[in-house]
């Protein structure tokens, strides 16, 4: 009897749960003066009144705003080629996309002010309203649990599948054909930088990173997992990979010419069925069937590479090195590291993101490299500095630029002050390369791998090449999509021009860098404001001399103590 | 159960009162509370304790018994050896955490208000004093609400054009550049920013940006650019009306109403 209760009083909270999850996805209301209303007011300035993704701000904007008109969405739980779901939608609203100026609205639209807004873009494009079925929703049922085992497998994938085409070799985006990318309207397009989780449109877990697979991303050049855009769809593993033997032998005996062709007749069957269930025709059972066991395949790869894409990026953004988190240049006794030595690993980087200029024209709105990172090390007479920085494209002053015919190029320049301000309130040099007060620049070009000059500054149209150019000693490299560029310089100098290092002294520290591939050129670049970096002292050998000084002190005290009591105790008792 | 030693109790109170202040109001009401207060209350609370252990000879007496107990009856011989190492340990571990600490880069202090110079500048042209300007368009709000709306519509255009990769689509000042920009961008969705300032102050925080800051209250490293280099005197006007229009604050007047 007790029993039945427990059992019964368990249903129901099941079904409470059952019936909340099922609330949770909702759909949205009918469009409504409402979502026209918040739409016109939060929305069109970028997506425009008409939903074609032409607002005022949209010409300063890439990745562009999503044209609605057309019903292409990358950022979707359903399969290939399907509309999103209303969820899909007030996820994104509500979220934003990370790496573009679509920001999320939680905090400042309400749940039901968002939804109206759904409503209202799904007026935008009439096959919302014509189609009679509801999306078909990707399954992630058959999950394959993140391993050592499931990423290796996902990297040979990543290999097989041709990612390696647009993503780099590393993910870096910086595959041979990153630069020739464009979107159904024909704008320019980087493929995502896959080892900066945090710049993922539709997030980075492991789920978000498999629907993209399977759903593909509409309207960009990354396809759906489906049909002929995936290598030997109809094939399971195992035949998969049989038949990319087969293709890599110069001479095929008789047999495995049959084989290989039953193989291919295969493969054409179930790319068929794909294509006929895209078009919403009536699939046989048997079809079914074909098509069932194709993306049982696809599915079970895609866990593994995505898998192995989540292990490319750290969790997070890391802290970029404001307040406390300084760049710290680290004390070395004898020589310092050259740009390969191992040494470096042993340093945690400052990590200095990047933003566009736009302050003054030509300004760049539209960066194309997230960030800097920096470790130094430094001894009794010279400090050396590693800068890595992310750039899908090698650009080395062969493109010139439209408008000023001068060459694009990459670089990046480093920026101190002059003089050192003393004290809190002592004013710094104007962040964008200096103004009253002057700044010391170290500037790095792409076409000069091998040298880094020093400029003088007092304004961003306003540097000078030093006339007398310091020994400063560079290494730099370029490999899959990466740039290291390693500067080493005595901390002083005879210059009266150049900045003066000391231990111990906080000094701040600027960044500028261009990709030229992205136009980058004199004012239009990314930019840092002014960070902070210190030639960390050597620390002082007095923190192994006082406390154990003090611990000792402190013992004997305690003793002195009970002997002062000890024999005052005896001294009463005598006098008792 | 044994009465507490008065020892006991003097300990309870300091250590008590310490974890009240530093954790209950601090942590759970969450009104923190700075070290040199916290320090100065315990030694409101430590004097308080002395001076009530010290007006009776008894009571000194109570008082020190159990130290005296500790320091040399055989019965306190585990308690005495346990403290005589834990004392000198902490004082090490203490001493060295306070040697070997890191120094840390001086906070830069900021004038979050700057006072504006007397007369309002557009370039080098001489617009009135700070104290009079007024919007030259605000007088539509009740005149002709049409042109109004298309002076708004005008200043949404430019803001979206310029101001909100910054300042953010909200007008919160959490753009996608503003994370990385410090100090932050001003949030307009804040009561006490668009209330607190006439609309002359504006013009001039837009028409001069951060290079236009006086020099007192330095270091300024705001990136606010020089907008009048880019933008008319009416487009400057047209934006502030669309910054009050979209928040729904007001900014301050002095009008005939004060």
């Amino acid at each position: 009897m007790k029993n039945r209760n427990v059992v019964s009083l368990l249903m129901l909270v099941f079904g409470i749960l059952c019936v909340l999850t099922l609330a949770h996805a909702q759909n949205a209301p009918e469009a409504s003066e409402k979502g026209k209303e918040v739409y016109e007011n939060s929305c069109a300035h970028c997506h425009g009144t008409e939903g074609r993704g032409d607002g005022s701000a949209a010409e300063n904007l890439l990745p562009k705003p999503r044209d609605f008109t057309r019903g292409l969405y990358k950022i979707r739980s359903t399969e290939s080629g399907q509309l999103p779901t209303d969820q899909d939608l007030f996820d994104i609203i509500t979220e934003g996309m990370p790496g573009s100026s679509m920001p999320g609205w939680e905090t400042s639209l309400s749940a039901d002010d968002r939804w109206e807004v759904v409503a209202y873009i799904k007026t935008f494009y009439d096959g919302f309203k014509e189609s009679e079925t509801s999306p078909r929703v990707i399954s992630l049922e058959d999950k394959i649990p993140y391993s050592e085992e499931s990423v290796e497998i996902g990297k040979g994938l990543y290999v097989d599948l041709g990612c390696v085409e647009c993503h780099g070799n590393v993910g870096r985006g910086d595959g041979t054909s990153a630069p020739t990318l464009t979107d159904e309207w024909g704008f320019q397009t980087w493929p995502a930088n896959l080892t900066q989780g945090w710049n993922y449109r539709g997030g980075a877990d492991t789920e978000d990173i498999f629907k993209r697979f399977i759903g593909g991303l509409a309207g960009s050049p990354m396809p759906a997992f489906e049909g002929d855009s995936f290598l030997h769809f109809g094939l399971t593993a195992e035949e998969s990979t049989r038949l990319s033997e087969l293709e890599n032998k110069d001479e095929m005996t008789a047999a495995e010419e049959e084989a290989s062709e039953q193989f291919y007749e295969k493969m054409d069957a179930a790319v068929d069925v794909a294509l006929n269930r895209a078009e919403g025709m009536e699939l046989s059972a048997a079809e079914q069937q074909t098509y069932n066991n194709a993306m049982k395949v696809v599915y079970e790869k895609s866990w593994h590479l995505a898998n192995y894409v989540k292990s490319l990026s750290p969790e997070k953004r890391p802290e970029s090195a404001i307040g406390n988190n300084v760049l710290r240049s680290q004390y070395v006794q004898g020589a310092l590291p050259a740009m390969d030595d191992a040494a470096w690993e042993t340093l945690q980087s400052g990590y200095f993101p990047l933003v566009g200029q736009i302050v003054i024209e030509p300004r760049q709105f539209n960066p194309t490299i997230d960030s800097v990172n920096v470790k130094s090390f430094y001894n009794d007479k010279e400090t050396a500095f590693l800068f890595t920085w992310d750039d899908r494209t090698n650009t080395v002053g062969d493109e010139t630029d439209e408008a000023t015919g001068k060459t694009l190029e990459d670089a990046l320049a480093i920026q101190f002050p002059v003089k050192v301000p003393q004290g809190p309130t002592a004013p710094k040099p104007y962040f964008l390369w200096g103004g009253r007060l002057p700044v010391y620049l170290w500037h790095w070009k792409a076409s000069a791998p091998e040298q880094v000059t020093e400029l003088t500054a007092k304004g961003i149209n306003n540097a000078e090449v030093q006339e007398a150019q310091g020994e400063l000693h560079v290494q730099s490299a370029y490999t899959n999509g990466q740039y290291k560029l390693w500067v080493k310089r005595s901390l002083k100098t005879d210059d009266k021009k150049d900045l003066q290092l000391e231990p111990g002294v906080f000094v701040p520290i600027a960044f500028s860098a261009w990709d030229g591939a992205n136009g980058d050129i004199d004012t239009k670049r990314v930019m840092t404001s002014w960070y902070t970096f210190v030639l960390e002292p050597v620390p002082s050998s007095r923190r192994f001399v006082y406390p154990p000084l003090i611990a000792i002190l402190s013992l004997g005290l305690l003793f002195g103590l009970r002997a002062v009591v000890q024999r005052r105790n005896s001294e009463e008792v005598k006098n008792m | 159960m044994k009465r507490l030693s008065l020892f006991t109790i003097c300990l309870i109170i300091l250590v008590g009162s310490w974890l009240v202040l530093r954790f209950v109001i601090g942590g759970v009401i969450s009104v923190p509370i700075p070290a040199s207060v916290i320090a100065m209350y315990m030694g409101l609370i430590l004097i308080a304790v002395l001076v009530h252990i010290s007006v009776e000879d008894s009571l000194f007496r109570e008082f020190l018994r159990p130290i005296h107990e500790t320091l040399v009856d055989d019965k306190r011989r585990v308690r005495r050896r346990v403290i005589a190492v834990l004392i000198p340990f902490f004082l090490l571990g203490y001493t060295y955490s306070i040697i070997a600490q890191r120094a840390n880069p001086p906070g830069s202090p900021r004038d979050a208000h700057p006072s504006p110079p007397l007369e309002l500048t557009y370039k080098d042209e001489v617009i009135g004093t700070m104290q009079d300007v007024v919007n030259p368009f605000r007088h539509y709000e009740k005149d002709d609400p049409e042109a109004f709306k298309a002076h708004v519509e005008n200043g949404r255009r430019v803001y979206h054009q310029n101001c909100f990769p910054c300042h953010g689509d909200h007008l919160d000042g959490q753009g996608h550049f503003a994370p990385y920009l410090q100090p932050l961008p001003a949030n307009f969705q804040d009561p006490g920013i668009i209330p607190n300032f006439q609309e002359s102050f504006f013009f001039w925080r837009i028409a001069k940006g951060g290079p236009g800051l006086p020099a007192a209250g330095t270091p300024w490293d705001s990136a606010m650019p020089i907008w009048e280099d880019y933008l008319t005197k009416d487009e400057i006007w047209d934006v502030i009306l669309f910054l009050s229009d979209y928040t729904g604050y007001q900014p301050r007047t002095f009008g005939e109403a004060h």
